[in-house]
């Protein structure tokens, strides 16, 4: 127990980090990123919220025959209205509802099962190592778009269940990553350090290794995952097999105002696929930032 | 310099091939286990719903010479599909395996001809941010515009290129009906190329690893003694910070593309297998969408079986190991 107090008392890492400056200076590109990133973030959770609690302007399913095509800020309806009158700005909020939450349950398992095969593979013998590159290779074997059409064929499952299936698709990226992390880490000094003081494995790994030094990681993989998780949302609710009508979401909305934009009514089908796209931005820029921040200064 | 001896590299090309199929037998075994786990009786879905009860059925089936256990059923049906057997769709009811093959050559030009855009976009202006610097005044607006066309909603794209082409140039560039590869005019073959080449969202990821391979190649000691001795530094660095990356990134980003392919075949009616699933995925036709799965796989594999050869063959130095 003493040996682990001195640990404690004499940092060992402070000699890695006391040639940088304190307050570093990070590309004024970066912070841009970031701030994007966090204003976007902000938006969607305040949209989910008011989604979740049906505080919005117009009823998203409402039709108002009167208002066909309405262009944007016209008598009450900040974005418009579509094809059908309905007011686009109500169904932009309602859409996040549809991924949400899925988005959020894809992540939790990509970090999850992640973190559990990435600490196997960057701590275990050869043998495990061998048998997860083999697993994630085999799951990066399947494009993510074609093996959900598989299970929908097979199950036609709903939203949660595909997101079940995109979670184990993005596992691969986050154990390659955190194993890359702790080979990086294993021979560093106060890992070796904390092995020779004695201390436990699991301590070792879920406090030294997982919770000092990957917490920024698992951010980036998780800002980055809920990009994609959209993407997907959105892509699969635009081939039709997501969100049906008349519920909204910006991959069918898109869809259904595909007809009008080819006749020169741009709007119903732009907004949406504005929001998925100014959306993705701002998590992938959000990632990208932190990266450039948290993990370039450290990692390398 | 040491030579490496053949040997070392023909073994380490021939464990790269043997991995490659190792996984193709995973993921077919992947695919078998969803279709088993599936509801219905996949591996004699014609019989379904035409005999009345369980036990006439189960009386064909061994008449027939189903396999009653799972692993029975596995390798009847992985021997099938290792002699091109797919089985009929249940739909059209024609053989898979040669709608399948029509469709993966359309798919492959798609694809290819989309890897191509996207090279030729993403190549130039990572070269020119990793010689210039990050923010060097023209690289930012161009970063910026790669991670714009990456977050793009490809199916928006898709309108904006048909709206385009059919009010700009007065064309409407949907494929006919015609199944046959190459008959198309070059046109019809552009527009879908270049939508899944510009929004298939690679086009920033490409730009920032090769961003980075680059410069950390143009840093390294033998660019700057091929500069300090006047030598091109350009044919010192192509291998390593061009050529290497870009194979990676290619062979990584296959599956991309090909889910890509699925929403511009779509939109485009573009008579590959992208299409093809997602038909197969509304009507259910199991057959079709395993040939299809099964055939992705395997494109994926081939792709990146070629990269490691790549790989092997410019630095054979790392087949030692």
């Amino acid at each position: 127990m003493q040996n682990v107090k001195t640990y404690s008392q004499t940092n060992i890492e402070v000699g890695q980090f006391s040639q940088l400056p304190l307050r570093q200076k990070y590309a004024i590109a970066d912070l841009l990123y970031v701030a994007y990133g966090l204003l976007i973030v902000a938006l969607v959770l305040v949209s989910y919220i008011l989604g979740m609690f049906d505080l919005l302007p117009h009823d998203p399913q409402q039709i108002h025959m009167d208002m066909l095509l309405a262009p944007p800020a016209s008598n009450g309806y900040l974005l418009g209205t579509d094809f059908m009158g309905r007011d686009i700005l109500s169904r932009l909020i309602m859409g996040i509802q549809a991924y949400f939450l899925p988005g959020l349950l894809a992540i939790s398992i990509a970090l999850t099962g992640g973190v559990v095969l990435g600490i196997l593979a960057g701590y275990c013998d050869r043998k495990t190592e061998t048998m997860i590159t083999y697993f994630t290779n085999l799951v990066d074997s399947f494009p993510r778009l074609v093996l959900i059409l598989l299970v929908i064929a097979a199950f036609k499952p709903d939203i949660y269940y595909i997101m079940v299936v995109m979670g184990i698709t993005g596992v691969p990226a986050v154990a390659t990553a955190i194993a890359n992390k702790i080979r990086y880490l294993a021979h560093k000094n106060f890992i070796e350090a904390a092995v020779a003081l004695g201390l436990r494995t699991r301590v070792i790994i879920f406090k030294h290794i997982l919770w000092y030094n990957c917490r920024a990681l698992l951010i980036i993989q998780a800002t980055l995952g809920m990009g994609e998780a959209i993407l997907l949302e959105t892509s699969l609710s635009y081939l039709g097999f997501g969100v049906q009508e008349p519920m909204p979401s910006w991959g069918n909305m898109v869809q259904s105002g595909a007809n009008y934009f080819l006749q020169g009514n741009f709007w119903p089908s732009t907004a949406p696929a504005l929001a998925i796209l100014f959306t993705i931005l701002g998590f992938n820029l959000l990632g990208d930032g932190l990266n450039n921040i948290l993990e370039d200064r450290r990692g390398r | 310099m040491t030579s490496i001896p053949l040997k070392a590299i023909a073994f380490a090309l021939l464990r790269e091939l043997a991995l490659a199929l190792l996984l193709l037998l995973g993921v077919s075994f992947v695919v078998f286990a969803i279709l088993y786990a599936a509801p219905g009786d996949q591996f004699s879905v014609l019989l379904e719903g035409q005999l009345p009860s369980e036990e006439v059925r189960a009386g064909i089936r061994a008449a027939m010479g189903v396999a009653q256990t799972w692993y029975g059923q596995y390798f009847s049906w992985l021997l099938n599909v290792l002699n091109g057997n797919f089985g009929t769709s249940v739909r059209t009811g024609q053989p898979v395996a040669g709608v399948l093959l029509n469709a993966s050559l359309n798919t492959l030009y798609l694809t290819l001809g989309s890897m191509f855009v996207t090279l030729a976009v993403a190549v130039p202006i990572a070269l020119y941010s990793s010689v210039r610097g990050h923010l060097a005044v023209i690289s930012w607006p161009l970063t910026m515009l790669g991670y714009l066309f990456s977050a793009l909603p490809v199916f928006w794209l898709g309108y904006i290129a048909i709206y385009i082409s059919i009010h700009g140039f007065n064309f409407f560039p949907l494929s006919s009906s015609s199944q046959t590869p190459g008959q198309h005019d070059w046109l019809y073959t552009l527009v879908p190329v270049l939508v899944l080449g510009l929004g298939s969202g690679t086009i920033s990821e490409v730009i920032r690893n090769l961003r980075e391979e680059m410069s950390r190649v143009m840093a390294d000691d033998y660019i700057r003694t091929a500069r300090a001795k006047g030598a091109s530094v350009w044919r010192h660095a192509f291998k390593e910070g061009l050529l290497l990356p870009v194979t990676e990134i290619v062979a990584s980003k296959i599956p991309f593309l090909l889910g890509g392919a699925v929403i511009v075949e779509q939109i485009f009616n573009w008579p590959g297998m992208g299409r093809m699933a997602w038909q197969a995925a509304q009507d259910r036709d199991f057959p079709v969408i395993m040939g299809i799965v099964l055939a992705a796989a395997a494109f994926v594999r081939l792709g990146s079986l070629i990269q490691r050869m790549i790989h092997i063959a410019v630095n054979p130095q790392g087949a030692r190991d």
